[in-house]
């Protein structure tokens, strides 16, 4: 298990190599650049800014020395666009801020999915199920930019509940919204896993002979169907986790939150390169990270799989 | 009294398709201690018939009939009653050994929990328990492996980790679906011998389903024919091997392969089973039968005692059979 892990992490190291390379070349095959702007520089300063940035070197040197400052001084380079802003200075303040919506977005998709996908298989094709099924559908229907003026149209205008946008350090009045606009849709992709696995667990032979033994349906449900159920879910989670701490474009432009997601929209439109690339990094890291972690929750509930 | 009487048992299924009656009026009993074989193909009620019987039909399906076990009448049994006769008076154990133990537990968990529910005993004491029976059913060093997974565990080895799960309880009528079916040829002899061992060794009746003619013949003092369903022939097993006196039942006789087989192509019964959808309106096998008549299309043939004791489904007399 060890040697498995160690080896995954050293797998980790030329996959992120390789993302660097790629989205580098990719963003420089993008026309226009940090200082392209209606009022053209004059040509010196232009000169002595991209000497300045390093972007005068062909783009192989500039990868190595940007890679080599990574590993050296865990440096991501200062931002193009935002003066004395360094992007360790911008990811260190907006990561905790899109972690912390992120993470109760999880846990509410994840409890409240879940819950939901083992009701309607339990109780397949009654109107517990259609309720359950139905909501899902909804919450597939409703993708977060849809969601969020709803949410401030109803809390918001109407009922004048909750503040319409902000962070201030994290109240709970500020989170409330982002979450469930975030939430809605991962919820309800995790409600529609759940209810075929756990449909398809439970026709299985071994719940018959679960079944067979006279064990009350509630240790035939917790004890036999649970975990093999909640398997394909996993996977599922793994990769809506690093997508709700990380994919929150939509909810810090729509909340003004100050996440990382602004910092990639804006970033990306500026052509802000270093901070594209520390974003793109940290996705990169976190979906290698969460990839590896739920591979290791597979191994330690399905005895099967050994590494 | 007998330990297991089903009279008139039927059982059909709600499809997208329509009404599939898998089971048409099954009646027979099992004596204490005895053993009772069921055959037929794929498709006949067999399964179904067990099922209804432990109260295991998928949800769309519906039981209708009676089924009394020790006089007390059990089909349809509201679930937390059921669950007191499953695996401490009658318990089942199935077709395919890889499938039907739950793969993400040990085995030592999916044996004691049987008697930690049922007789309410401590986990150490199940744990001994469990270990005797795994001992019972001759699995070599049960005491460590008890612990192991059961994808750790050969097919032979896993039926007999459910045989022993089965018999925890003593019970005292035991269900194998096809219990050989998935396994290879020599792994079946051993299986079989145990259960006949472990029959003497309990005095559990057994209700054994299977399409093995040869399985029947060597532990089964008494047979039932099933086909589309319906019985088609139900007596002593010396009676319809030597003399059966059923179409259905002489052409499965008739397809066993024979050691002195000359190389020619196996015995068939030609054509399908009925699809039961739609069955047939008179006798199930009509359209299969070398001796059907036009009265065969038309009615279905009521289930008659004969001089023997056997009972039979046929309008033709035995002795027109030739």
């Amino acid at each position: 298990m060890l040697t498995f892990i160690l080896r995954r992490l050293a797998i980790a190291i030329p996959t992120i190599l390789i993302i660097i390379v790629l989205s580098f070349l990719l963003m420089h095959a993008a026309p226009g650049g940090p200082f392209s702007a209606d009022r053209k520089l004059p040509p010196e300063v232009l000169a002595n800014l991209e000497a300045k940035y390093d972007l005068d070197k062909p783009l192989p040197v500039q990868i190595y020395n940007y890679v080599k400052r990574i590993v050296v001084d865990f440096d991501f380079g200062p931002s193009f666009k935002y003066k004395d802003q360094t992007v360790n200075d911008l990811i260190a303040s907006g990561f905790p801020v899109t972690l912390t919506y992120g993470f109760w977005s999880f846990v509410v998709a994840t409890l409240i999915g879940v819950g939901l996908g083992i009701v309607a298989a339990l109780k397949h094709n009654s109107w517990l199920d259609y309720l359950a099924t139905g909501t899902a559908i909804l919450g597939s229907v409703l993708p977060n930019f849809v969601m969020a003026p709803l949410l401030v149209l109803l809390f918001t205008v109407y009922l004048q509940w909750l503040p319409g946008g902000g962070w201030e350090g994290g109240q709970w009045q500020y989170i409330i919204m982002p979450v469930i606009a975030l939430a809605t849709s991962y919820l309800a992709s995790i409600a529609r896993i759940t209810r075929s696995s756990m449909l398809e667990v439970l026709n299985s032979n071994f719940i018959r002979t679960a079944r067979a033994k006279g064990l009350p349906s509630r240790t035939v449900i917790l004890r036999h169907a649970l975990k093999p159920a909640l398997l394909p879910v996993l996977t599922s989670l793994g990769l809506s986790f690093v997508g709700m701490v990380t994919g929150s474009v939509v909810i810090d432009q729509y909340f003004s939150t100050g996440g990382i997601g602004q910092h990639f929209v804006n970033a990306a439109l500026n052509r802000d390169y270093s901070v594209i690339m520390g974003v793109t990094i940290l996705v990169g890291s976190l979906t290698i990270l969460f990839n590896l972690l739920v591979e290791i929750l597979y191994a330690w509930i399905d005895p099967r799989i050994r590494y | 009294m007998a330990l297991l009487e089903v009279s008139d048992l039927r059982v059909s299924f709600d499809t997208l398709d329509g009404r599939v009656d898998a089971v048409n009026g099954v009646s027979f009993s099992v004596e204490a201690g005895e053993t009772l074989g069921i055959v037929g193909e794929s498709g006949s009620g067999k399964s179904q018939t067990v099922f209804a019987l432990m109260g295991l039909l998928a949800q769309n399906g519906t039981a209708s009939g009676s089924i009394r076990y020790d006089g007390r009448e059990i089909l349809n049994l509201p679930e937390p009653e059921m669950n007191r006769i499953r695996a401490e008076q009658i318990a089942m154990i199935f077709q395919d050994p890889m499938t039907s133990l739950n793969p993400y537990l040990r085995v030592s968990r999916q044996l004691t929990e049987v008697l930690m529910h049922h007789k309410g005993m401590s986990q150490r004491d199940a744990l001994d328990e469990s270990i005797r029976m795994l001992d019972a059913v001759r699995i070599p060093e049960a005491r460590n492996r008890v612990h192991l997974y059961p994808h750790e565990f050969s097919g032979g080895m896993r039926q007999r980790v459910m045989i022993a799960m089965a018999l925890l309880c003593k019970p005292r009528l035991l269900i194998a679906d096809e219990p050989t079916t998935a396994l290879d040829v020599t792994v079946q002899a051993q299986i079989m011998d145990l259960l006949k061992d472990l029959q003497q060794e309990f005095g559990t009746a057994i209700l054994l389903i299977t399409h093995d003619l040869g399985v029947i013949a060597g532990s089964c003092r008494n047979m039932l024919v099933l086909y589309g369903g319906r019985v088609m022939e139900y007596g002593a097993t010396d009676d319809l091997f030597y003399r059966p006196s059923h179409p259905y039942t002489r052409g499965l006789l008739h397809a066993i392969p024979r050691i002195d087989h000359d190389g020619a192509q196996l015995a068939t019964i030609p054509g399908n089973p009925p699809n039961m959808l739609n069955p047939p309106p008179g006798c199930p096998f009509e359209p299969r039968c070398d001796f059907a008549t036009e009265r065969c299309r038309t009615q279905a043939p009521p289930l008659e005692a004969m001089n023997d004791g056997r009972l039979r489904a046929c309008l033709r007399a035995p002795e027109e059979l030739a």
